[in-house]
């Protein structure tokens, strides 16, 4: 009992420093010790999706995406969205849009596909995606959506839209 | 002279929304519980 009871110690307080780093921004750290974690428990999924956030956040697109490979060999969890959003970093913009395929259409994956139309030139298919979102009250949406509306040449409908928001 | 002011057209600014939506996890459950619970577990 006591040797089992050992490595669960050890991760809470991995835990509580893994969260310390969180909090600092500290994010190369937080990368670290997600690994300490992992060493000790392979499939623990708390861990697994603190590093993909840390990588990410500290602009090491790379390696997230290399780490999402060697996680979906070993694991079940979805890590689409975020390889989605890898892709769109690199550019891979229909590897990216390919990712999002079969994902429940919420905020996030919405935001990240009407980015991705913006980038393709897809402006109306990413305006349409915009107007879906316009009731989900998000940070800063109209200037995505302005640029959206400008882009595809419907500059008229932008006081219509800012004031609807 | 001096010459007019002039709007010059540029490309309008898009934001990495997205980015914002990637967060950690809630590690609350998952840190070191206070020193109450542990003297409490010990002498039940």
């Amino acid at each position: 009992a006591a040797a089992a009871a050992a490595p669960a110690v050890a991760i809470e307080d991995l835990f509580t420093s893994l969260n310390r780093h969180i909090q600092r921004s500290e994010f190369d750290l937080a990368v670290k010790v997600s690994d300490q974690v992992l060493s000790i428990a392979p499939g623990d999924e708390d861990a697994i999706r603190c590093k993909l956030v840390a990588l990410i956040k500290n602009d090491s697109i790379d390696d997230a995406l290399s780490a999402i490979q060697e996680f979906s060999k070993k694991s079940s969890i979805d890590f689409s969205f975020f390889k989605a959003y890898c892709l769109y970093r690199q550019n891979k913009l229909d590897e990216a849009l390919e990712s999002l395929k079969g994902q429940e259409g919420n905020s996030a994956t919405m935001l990240l596909e009407s980015q991705i139309l913006f980038r393709l030139g897809k402006m109306d298919a990413c305006v349409d995606v915009y107007q879906k979102l316009q009731k989900s009250k998000i940070d800063s949406l109209e200037i995505n959506f302005v640029a959206g509306l400008v882009s595809a040449g419907r500059a008229s409908e932008v006081q219509g839209t800012m004031d609807s928001l | 002279f001096p010459p007019a002011f002039q709007a010059v057209p540029r490309n309008p600014i898009v934001l990495d929304l997205a980015y914002n939506s990637i967060e950690f996890p809630s590690l609350e459950s998952r840190m070191k519980k206070d020193k109450k619970g542990f003297i409490s577990r010990l002498w039940g």
